[in-house]
């Protein structure tokens, strides 16, 4: 049991070997390679799904000496948040792997970077020691600015740049703060986030929660990303590869609000309840602008990329409520935004690899030529818009109501965030109106529907969707124990 | 009685069948919804007759509910349940979907994406049969946004033409509208009673008058953006641009009648808060007004039924305004059966003459008989004319205004029921009187006929329920006061009368009248500058808003974190400037990415923020060092 989360974490690492030491000609392998151990690598946290015990805390705890010299430690385990993200992180990362089939510019060092990306994004979720997690926070980024720099668009080069530097400056502040921590969590200094949340609730960190919650928040603030830190995000996704952007949108934006449910609300609650309204006025703050700056734009991709900014705010909304609605609000927004923005990204790409433009004034009427193609990303517009039975409702909806109870948060901005999703349809539908309905414009009028590849690979989100949708248990009764714990240690500090 | 789950799912099945199907397959299977809608016709039948044996009242006499989620440790219910008021929506659903479904079978055989329409038909059945049985806010909220969608799907059903597209978008942006407010009810009731089951929130906590206020002013607000309420009417006049018997089921019938259903429903809050009542009075009476007013100037034969409609369910939330929720169920019943009477009739009009346009129809009595009786039954019964469901259930609504003191709204209504039946004549005698402009129309097909022969009969008779349908939801019945009885019916006649005289008689020159009064036509033919208004406050400035914002992220915000790269690295120095290759690069990268191959670039870049991050650590190192003296 206690390899099983170091396998699925490092897995991909092997991947990456293999297709880097592919030889030229055989470059051609590494997508086989790449799906292969992407689909054991589901089939493994699918296992762990399957035997995971959802009122057993910590699970699959992998804990050993890494640097003992200042007591850093290889301490891997997953609770239902840790999970939830896990499982979202491979099933997108082998989606990822089978929609870049057709990658023919240098294949082998694409899923090199695919592969190494893919232990980053796992690492993160599961990682219990703060350098540990930082160490998978930072290799995330590398891959993914190669991803863009290499394979992406005509601006890619300022684009992974942005996206390169901007993170980097917040994970910086997040440095100064693991370090900090280190240095004021007593006698026995510590990296392991749960000894600093036994530190934190003795009083070590009493005074200097407040600055330390400023560290973290930068850190991850940008990763959400909150308004007004977010305009690294537009740039990124227009110019990264479908795969990459759906990652990036999918798994990436959470590691930010991971970040927050994980390390800053336990070990910082004193701070984080302080915080808590102007937390949730950015949130309030990002989902409006995110939505209505979305209505103006003309490339799908850039709506797309602005809607997240807007979701992402319902995240940060139930995360700044610091009640069970809204933490359990906040995670199932992670999962369905991950699921809808992923699948809205790989029915864009599609479109765009058949009528090479993203413009929405050059599409229109794709349902009359492709129907297919056409339903599904309405489908995930709807889902996205936060459809009642459609996973997108039930995380904005918990957030909203765990807003409102709150008392940190003031009700007008609960009202204000309720005014975000009535925009959410507006951009969306827009969208729909002018690029899924109508007669085919001429981009559009030649193009063929989907494959059964391509079906193969949405209709895995598609299902999870619709369950989580309908059962919101599917989802919660993993995320909600965990949740618990959460929302007792806020409720512990005044 | 866990099979009640089967009269939503079945229509659900159906959907979950057909949707996913290629074009040709889904259009060969299109009677699989009518089947399933027959099952569901079953099941109601069957759940009326077990609440009919138990002798009804205000007790559900089943009911069943299971953990949709769990927060916080705590289960968060969704069921159903089944009493007196659930029996008699659930049969009168499934009798109008039933009827609306075998006539689809024949007015839209020819459409290329029948199966689609019927599959969306089918959804939207079962959201509306999920709804009534609905044991809570929150199953009844979610049923309520998926009626919204399937209206959206079958408003824009021909998407290729400009009109149905822009009134799909309309309609459900509309609808949401009203839908924050009741997000935000749901919000309250969660966040004071932990719980959305009826019995929890409407009897099981004591509100304070102002909470039940905000919570029935809030879900108010919702039931106007579905049941069109001025101000959120303007999007049921263009909704007509969806299929006509679409029209007859969602948007007369059913989904636009949930709004009376869900202030009806939550009635205990409301009578908690004197307020909410009033509210729901005044914006009643203001919609049948309108809504009967307008009705009378349009020209085309669905915006006169969308108008009539609006202005009857004004009618429905006087009645709610009243206190008087049997009232307002009642009307909502006999108006399910005589209004997509009417649209049924309306459909087979259109497909006769190919126009909607009023002024090319006439002469349709000889040519229509079937139709032209099934559709005077219906006008009679919208008209208030005894012994027409309308008749029975107008009077209600009357009663209970005068029995509440509620005079100048009586008098109110009357106007409105005598421009009702004012605006039925016109319509009357402009489509079936005079001579036949057309004459080469024919009769519809025999599955479009006995469905409104059906719902005919049924507007015939079903107003004689009267004293029973109060008895049977728990209230006291009786048979019309005989005074308001007739001085209703010299309403109605009067206004039939006045109808003949101006449309049939043709004694009054209408186009005289309308260019004796210009200003008073340009309102009227505006609409009452409803839709001008949201177009010039909400639309222009959202769009300008959007745009400013998007220049603002752009320029200023964008502009910020491009001009912090160029000072830190003219702070920070070193044997490259930001501003050359990022931001200059980036431009001249516009026209030099053809010549960049992938391995300059990455031997390039990589150097680059290689540098930057040795920076950027010297830069943490400071700062730990910084915050380690400030704690020593």
């Amino acid at each position: 049991m206690s390899y099983l989360l170091t396998t699925i974490v490092f897995l991909p690492l092997a991947a990456a070997v293999i297709c880097a030491m592919l030889p030229k000609d055989l470059a051609g392998a590494a997508k086989w390679v790449a799906a292969t151990v992407m689909a054991f690598d589901v089939t493994l946290v699918g296992w762990l799904l399957a035997t995971f015990d959802v009122r057993g805390g910590v699970q699959a705890v992998v804990d050993i000496p890494w640097v003992p010299q200042i007591a850093i430690r290889y301490h891997l385990g997953a609770d239902g948040i840790s999970l939830a993200m896990l499982a979202l992180s491979a099933l997108l990362g082998l989606i990822a792997v089978v929609a870049s089939w057709k990658m023919d510019k240098s294949p082998g060092t694409y899923f090199v970077m695919l592969m190494l990306l893919q232990v980053g994004m796992n690492g993160v979720f599961v990682a219990l020691d703060l350098v540990l997690f930082y160490v998978f926070w930072e290799l995330v980024l590398v891959p993914m600015y190669f991803l863009i720099a290499m394979w992406g668009g005509e601006r890619r080069s300022y684009a992974s740049l942005k996206f390169f530097l901007y993170t980097l400056a917040g994970s910086v502040f997040m440095l100064v703060g693991i370090i900090a921590l280190y240095l004021y969590s007593g006698p026995n200094n510590t990296f392991d986030i749960a000894e600093l949340v036994r530190a934190s609730a003795g009083g070590a960190f009493n005074g200097i929660q407040g600055w330390l919650f400023l560290a973290f928040f930068l850190g991850f603030a940008v990763k959400v990303p909150i308004w007004p830190l977010h305009t690294w995000l537009p740039d990124a996704h227009v110019e990264a590869p479908t795969a990459a952007s759906v990652l990036l949108a999918g798994v990436l934006l959470k590691m930010g609000t991971y970040g927050f449910i994980r390390i800053a609300l336990p070990i910082l609650p004193v701070a984080a309840k302080a915080w808590a309204p102007w937390i949730a006025a950015l949130a309030v703050i990002s989902i409006v602008y995110g939505a209505s700056v979305a209505f103006a734009q003309t490339d799908v991709k850039k709506l797309i990329a602005y809607s997240s900014v807007s979701h992402m705010g319902f995240v940060m909304l139930g995360i700044a409520s610091g009640t069970a609605a809204g933490l359990d609000g906040a995670v199932a927004v992670m999962v369905s935004h991950g699921l809808v923005t992923g699948l809205l990204f790989l029915m864009v790409g599609m479109v765009y690899e058949r009528t090479h433009t993203r413009q929405i004034a050059e599409l229109s009427g794709l349902s009359s030529q492709v129907p297919a193609i056409g339903g599904i990303l309405a489908f995930a517009s709807f889902a996205s818009l936060g459809l009642p039975g459609l996973s997108g409702f039930v995380g904005e909806f918990l957030s909203l109501l765990g807003s409102w109870q709150s008392t940190l948060v003031p009700h007008w901005m609960t009202v204000v965030a309720a005014v975000g999703v009535m925009l959410a349809a507006a951009y969306m539908l827009w969208m729909v109106q002018r690029v899924v309905l109508g007669e085919a414009s001429e981009a559009v009028s030649r193009i063929s529907d989907i494959t059964a590849r391509e079906v193969a690979y949405v209709l895995p989100l598609i299902g999870l969707t619709v369950l989580v949708g309908v059962y919101w248990n599917s989802l919660l009764r993993f995320v909600d124990p965990a949740v618990q714990g959460i929302v007792t240690i806020l409720a512990r500090v005044v | 009685m866990t099979w009640l789950l089967a009269i939503p799912l079945l229509p659900a099945l159906a959907f979950a069948l057909l949707a996913p199907l290629p074009r040709v397959t889904r259009n060969a299977l299109r009677w699989v919804p009518a089947v399933a809608m027959a099952g569901s016709l079953a099941g109601a039948l069957a759940a009326f007759a077990m609440v009919l044996r138990s002798g009804g009242g205000d007790q559900p006499i089943y009911h069943t509910s299971f953990a949709i989620a769990t927060i916080g440790g705590k289960a968060l219910d969704v069921g159903i349940q089944l009493d007196a008021v659930a029996a008699i929506m659930l049969l009168v659903v499934t009798i109008v979907g039933m009827c609306v479904q075998v006539y689809s079978l024949g007015y839209m055989h020819r459409d290329g994406r029948v199966g689609w329409y019927f599959a969306v038909l089918s959804l939207f059945s079962a959201a509306m049969l999920g709804l009534v049985l609905a044991s809570d806010f929150l199953l009844l909220y979610m049923c309520w946004e998926v009626m919204g969608l399937c209206s959206y799907l079958l408003i824009g059903f021909w998407h290729t033409q400009e009109a149905p597209r822009m009134a799909s978008i309309k309609a459900f942006l509309t609808t949401r509208v009203g839908d924050v407010g009741f997000a935000i009810a749901l919000a309250i009731m969660y966040a004071s009673v932990g719980s959305f089951g009826f019995a929890a929130v409407l009897h099981g906590y004591s509100w304070t008058p102002a909470l039940a206020t905000a919570v029935s002013l809030l879900l108010l607000f919702g039931a106007m953006g579905k049941s069109a309420q001025v101000p959120l009417h303007v999007w049921l006049p263009d909704a007509m641009a969806g299929p006509t018997p679409a029209s007859a089921l969602i948007h007369a019938a059913t989904m636009v009648a949930a709004g009376v259903y869900l202030v009806a429903r939550a009635m205990p809050l409301f009578e908690i808060s004197q307020v909410a009542l009033t509210v729901t009075l005044v914006v009643g009476t203001g919609t049948a007004l309108l809504g009967a007013l307008l009705a009378t100037v349009q020209h085309d034969i669905k915006k006169v039924l969308a108008y009539s409609t609006i202005s009857q369910l004004g009618y429905m939330f006087i009645a709610l305004g009243t206190g008087s929720a049997v009232a307002g169920l009642f009307h909502l019943m006999t108006h399910a059966f005589f209004k997509s009477l009417l649209f049924l009739g309306a459909g087979v009009i259109i497909h006769a003459v190919h126009t909607q346009d009023m002024r090319e129809m006439g002469g349709l009595r000889k040519l229509l008989p079937w139709t032209t009786a099934a559709f005077t039954a219906g006008a009679l019964a919208l008209a208030g004319v005894f012994p027409f469901s309308g008749f029975w259930s107008k009077d209600e609504i009357l009663v209970s205004l005068w029995s509440g003191g509620h005079y100048v709204v009586f008098a109110l209504a009357l106007f409105a029921a005598f421009l009702t039946a004012f605006y039925m004549t016109r319509l009357w005698f402009r489509v079936f009187a005079g001579p036949a402009q057309k004459p080469e129309v024919r009769e519809a097909h025999v599955e479009m006929i006995v469905p409104m022969v059906l719902l005919a009969g049924i507007s015939l008779v079903v107003g004689f329920a009267s004293p029973f349908f109060a008895t049977f939801l728990g209230e006291h019945g009786g048979w019309p006061d005989i005074m308001m009885a007739v001085g209703s019916s010299a309403v109605a006649t009067s206004g039939i009368v006045a109808g003949w005289w101006v449309f049939g008689k043709k004694a009054v020159d209408t186009e005289a009248l309308k260019a004796r009064f210009p200003h008073l036509y340009g309102i009227f033919d505006n609409k009452f500058y409803f839709d001008r208004t949201y177009e010039f406050v909400f639309v222009n400035a959202y769009n300008r808003l959007s745009d400013a914002l998007w220049t603002f992220d752009t320029k200023v915000i964008d502009g910020a974190v491009d001009g912090f790269g160029h000072a830190w690295s003219a702070v920070a120095g070193g044997s490259w400037t930001f501003d050359a290759k990022v931001i200059d690069g980036a431009v001249m990268g516009l026209a030099s990415t053809v010549t960049w191959i992938g391995a300059r670039v990455r031997r390039l870049q990589a150097g680059r923020v290689q540098t930057y991050q040795r920076l950027v650590m010297a830069a943490v190192i400071l700062l730990v060092l910084w915050i380690a003296l400030k704690g020593a």
